[in-house]
């Protein structure tokens, strides 16, 4: 945290200091670095080293500039990154002082013997702060006559990074980023003096979630992202503000558009929320945008069972007439935008008379949803109260993996202050260890909470009946901060928008009548229906025993809820509004094209319930969000929900505002009795931030450096079983198998964790559920 | 292959005398230069997995520092002063002389594997110039032919003692259990200060300089 971050954050006063730069007067909070004070005068010292959110390291020494303290001069100039701001200090910087000025260049020329002079061939060029400061304080000509050290060139720390060695001015940001901020010391600064070099340990690759990071802030061009290497000019480029689809951590990000089509994405600088980073999977799973199952134009099936290509109107009429005055549901998906989201809120309640509706295209349960529509829709957490959080609590939530922001956040405040972390997963992750993690086994192991703890609950909490009560009990008691994480960037959205079987838009109770005509009068319509819908689950069932004639389908992946989604809806009238071919247009009636994330405006709500508003990237794509295609879908059924636009939408949203009245009751769970296990094992699993998720496909750089799949179980049982690690053992249900190579860790004798959607292991395809009893045998 | 249980409890022991496991570091790979004769990969990764630091963070210093070495080291490791010195007083003509002798060139290993020489910088005995280091022994004030006479009775299996320092030659690897910091109980053999670095407190307990 920067001095004046620690101004905003605490109340207590800091010292101010005065001193003067080039012959101007600036206060600053004590602690403020020369640089830092110099840019609040807008005087701009050149550097490479220095990084707001890094510690001072003075490894460039580009910003020398003439300091005298009390009428003592320093006698040598010094690096202003690293010298605090002192009373009666005088700085004089490159544009006051010769001796700076020199001093700067004949630190520019050293750094220029060695580097390359191939801006015209680096992905960097146009955009590097070394050709931009060789050109503002360096000299206008080279004295070096003498043979450029040269490395061979690339080599690939990762399969997403590759490094230039020579064009390196070892400022060593990538370096300790890795170590400071993620946490994953894999590359350093190796070999000495001429040969000094950024490396990695052969065999042990920069495999870190963040190590696009390094990418972004290198100063040079010497480490860049395998998939955009030499793929544009800087000055080609497009940028556009936007928000990260991935997860509901809520980055700001900047997409970099060329002639329609992205060619990278990077951290966008928002210091409540990511600061200026972002997690690999938000800077390089992009492909799907552009991937060959694009679905561009309407399709409807045929007599002969085959989808065919249609027009607008034609696809429409079709959907219209096979949703029209018939018993449908709505799944969503959990990654629409708030805006779409609240097109199929309305569409569900207005054009097909139903509170059949839901986002979760996951595990869930009555309890999650008691808890979703009482609890979590009221939670006021933010990334601030886990800055000043006394401890963490996760449960059901692995943050590396599920929410990785969130984890860079704790970690911070983990290594800076020891912040007590406990989780309740069954094996202490890598996340986990880097923040120290105590593992709990029960709930009835959280002590100490305070009105400054911080609680977050996953997702996958659903998974364990009983849980949300007594977390809900727990906060109850305490008074400590609840957050709740999905691991999707449109749940939290979509639970605001009344995508969900209880709630209409605003968190208004759909069995509340006042509730009711409050909707139904901003809708226009006579009346909405009364009655608590079905779940995901409850649709699909409903749907396979024919209670229910039609669906409308979102982006959903039949397999992220349970192995027989996909089977169960075989007899419906399926409307599919996808961005690709999927599982699910595959056996669809309808498949009605809609816009990807970069091609529609739209905003998300992040787990701490702000808006991340998002305009269109691609500006003149056809494409059509959700909300506009649904809204034509109810004009054609002749009962219109007039969402023509994302803005429209937008207006009616904040026009109809939040519930104020009593919500509903949170209907509390009791905790199931433990069975018998027998020979058995409890499976306990969750994704990794890399794995087959669909967002990810077409991106082979990226699945590089996803880890690798392992079976984790204990000591004991390993012996027990009679496999070494690194052994393949099998893991079978009555539904399937898997085989995976074991991982020997500290856990219960009667678990096993395996990743739940990683190549070789697909909990859900393989042995049909995400929480039950497998048997385990030496492969 | 892992290290037996006796070397990681030696690791132990070394890592048991600092108070932050991390300093541990150094001595930890001279002792993986004193059982594998260089930082082998098993090396890095046993010091990285027990001292709980990623491997590229001790490639990083077995890396940097140039006692540490990369590829095996002979039984005898030759150390040539080049720096300003020794070079004009006959450093630069004894490296000549023993590339030609041993055929081989910086860094390099002979290929019985007994000897293997290294340029180095200064080793603070300039007042013995020309100075050679054999596993870090000091042999003083020699001459191309007695360095060729030196690794000659190395690679015979008899090597001559050092001007200063224990009575008997060791080998590389016994040596870095030194720098390792385990005890040869060799300290007390031979001089430590010879008469070339007493010269003057001899002349100025004389009287000084008449």
């Amino acid at each position: 945290m920067t001095p004046e971050q620690a101004l905003l954050e605490t109340e207590v006063a800091i010292e101010m200091i005065t001193v003067v730069i080039d012959g101007f007067e600036v206060t600053v909070p004590k602690g403020t670095l020369v640089i830092r004070a110099a840019e609040k005068l807008g005087i701009q010292i050149p550097r490479f080293c220095d990084h707001p959110l890094l510690k001072p390291a003075g490894a460039c020494r580009q910003c020398l500039v003439d300091i005298e303290i009390n009428g003592r001069a320093f006698p040598k100039p010094q690096a202003s990154c690293t010298i605090p701001v002192e009373n009666n200090m005088i700085v004089k910087t490159q544009l006051t002082s010769t001796v700076a000025e020199k001093a700067q260049e004949g630190i520019m020329e050293f750094l220029l013997i060695n580097h390359p002079l191939d801006c015209a061939v680096c992905d960097k060029g146009g955009e590097c702060p070394l050709q931009n400061q060789a050109m503002s304080t360096g000299r206008p000509e080279s004295r070096f006559e003498g043979v450029k050290r040269t490395f061979e060139k690339p080599i690939s720390i990762s399969s997403q990074v590759l490094l230039d060695r020579e064009r390196c001015v070892l400022c060593a940001r990538c370096t300790r980023f890795s170590e400071e901020i993620a946490g994953d010391p894999f590359i350093t600064l190796n070999e000495r003096g001429a040969l000094q070099q950024v490396g990695i340990y052969e065999k042990d690759p920069f495999e870190s979630y963040y190590s696009g990071n390094t990418v972004q802030i290198c100063p040079v061009g010497a480490l860049t992202g395998t998939s955009y290497r030499f793929r544009a000019r800087p000055f080609d480029l497009v940028s556009i503000d936007s928000a990260c689809e991935h997860c509901a951590s809520g980055c700001a990000m900047r997409t970099d558009i060329r002639r329609g089509k992205t060619l990278r994405r990077l951290a966008g600088d928002d210091p409540s929320v990511n600061e200026e980073w972002n997690c690999d999977k938000g800077r390089w799973a992009f492909k799907y945008l552009t991937n060959r199952e694009r679905v561009t134009t309407p399709m409807i099936r045929g007599a002969d069972g085959e989808l065919h290509e249609t027009s607008w109107p034609e696809a429409i009429a079709f959907a219209a007439a096979g949703l029209k005055d018939k018993r449908a549901g709505v799944l969503v998906g959990g990654r629409t935008t708030v805006e779409d989201a609240y097109g199929y809120s309305k569409f569900a309640r207005v054009a097909l008379g139903t509170n059949d509706i839901d986002f979760r295209a996951r595990p869930h349960s009555d309890e999650e949803t008691s808890f979703l529509s009482r609890v979590a829709l009221n939670l006021k957490t933010t990334y601030k109260d886990i800055d000043v959080a006394d401890q963490v609590v996760l449960l059901g939530f692995e943050p590396e993996e599920e929410s990785p922001i969130v984890f860079l956040r704790i970690y911070k405040q983990v290594s800076k202050r020891a912040l007590p972390v406990l989780s309740d997963a069954p094996f202490a992750s890598r996340g986990s260890e880097k923040l120290g993690a105590v593992l709990i086994s029960d709930l009835s192991k959280i002590a100490n909470l305070t009105t400054k703890s911080v609680v977050i609950v996953g997702e996958r909490l659903a998974e364990t009946r009983g849980a949300f009560s007594s977390v809900y009990e727990l906060i109850n008691k305490s008074g400590a901060k609840l957050a709740w994480i999905p691991r999707r960037s449109g749940e939290p959205g979509a639970l605001a928008a009344g995508a969900i079987p209880t709630l209409l838009p605003g968190g208004r109770p759909v069995t509340d009548p006042a509730a009711r005509v409050d909707v139904a009068a901003a809708w226009s319509v006579e009346s909405l229906p009364t009655s608590q819908g079905r779940s995901t689950s409850e649709i699909l069932l409903a749907l396979n025993v024919k209670n229910l004639d039609a669906v409308v389908i979102g982006g959903v992946d039949p397999l992220d809820i349970s192995s027989t989604a996909l089977t169960q809806l075989l007899n419906s009238f399926v409307v599919s509004l996808e961005i690709s071919h999927s599982a699910i247009t595959a056996v669809a009636d309808v498949v009605l094209p809609v816009a990807a994330v970069i091609e529609k405006s739209g905003s998300y709500l992040d787990w701490q319930g702000s808006p991340r508003v998002f305009e269109k990237a691609i500006a003149d794509s056809l494409s059509r969000s959700d909300v506009r295609i649904l809204s034509m879908l109810a004009d054609e059924m002749g009962s219109p929900i007039n969402l023509p636009t994302v803005s429209a939408t937008a207006r009616e949203i904040a026009s109809l505002g939040k519930w104020d009245g009593t919500p509903v009751a949170f209907e509390k769970s009791v905790s199931e009795k433990i069975t018998e296990l027998g020979e058995k094992l409890n499976l306990k699993s969750w994704r990794l931030l890399l794995d087959l998720g669909t967002l990810q496909g077409g991106e082979a750089n990226l699945a590089g450096t996803a880890r690798k799949a392992s079976a984790h179980i204990s000591k004991a049982r390993a012996e027990k079983i009679g496999v070494k690690s690194g052994e393949l053992i099998s893991i079978s249900s009555e539904l399937g198998s898997l085989e995976l190579p074991v991982e020997i860790c500290e856990m219960a004798d009667d678990l096993i964790w395996v990743p739940r959607n990683s190549i070789g292991s697909q909990v859900i395809a393989n042995l049909g559920f995400v929480n039950g009893q497998v048997k385990v045998i030496k492969a | 292959m892992k290290f037996t249980s006796e070397q990681l409890k030696i690791m132990d022991s070394i890592i048991s005398r600092y108070p932050r496991s991390r300093s541990a570091i150094m001595p930890l790979l001279h002792y993986v230069q004193a059982i594998d004769g260089y930082v082998t990969e098993r090396g890095i990764e046993t010091i990285a997995e027990i001292l709980n630091l990623a491997t590229a963070e001790v490639t990083a210093v077995s890396s940097f520092y140039t006692q540490y070495r990369s590829e095996p080291a002979g039984e005898y490791h030759v150390g040539v002063c080049i720096n300003t010195l020794c070079a004009v007083m006959g450093g630069d003509e004894i490296y000549e002389s023993l590339t030609d002798h041993l055929g081989i060139e910086n860094h390099e290993t002979t290929k019985d594997g007994k000897v293997s020489i290294e340029r180095i910088e200064c080793n603070a005995a300039c007042d013995y110039a020309p100075v050679v280091m054999v596993n870090w022994e000091f042999y003083d004030n020699q001459t191309p032919q007695s360095v060729k006479d030196l690794v000659d009775s190395a690679r015979a299996g008899n090597p001559r003692p050092p001007t200063r320092g224990p009575s008997k030659l060791r080998t590389w690897k016994e040596n870095s259990e030194v720098l390792a910091g385990l005890n040869d109980g060799l300290a007390h053999e031979g001089v430590s200060a010879g008469s070339a670095s007493l010269l003057g407190l001899q002349i100025s307990k004389n009287g000084g300089r008449q």
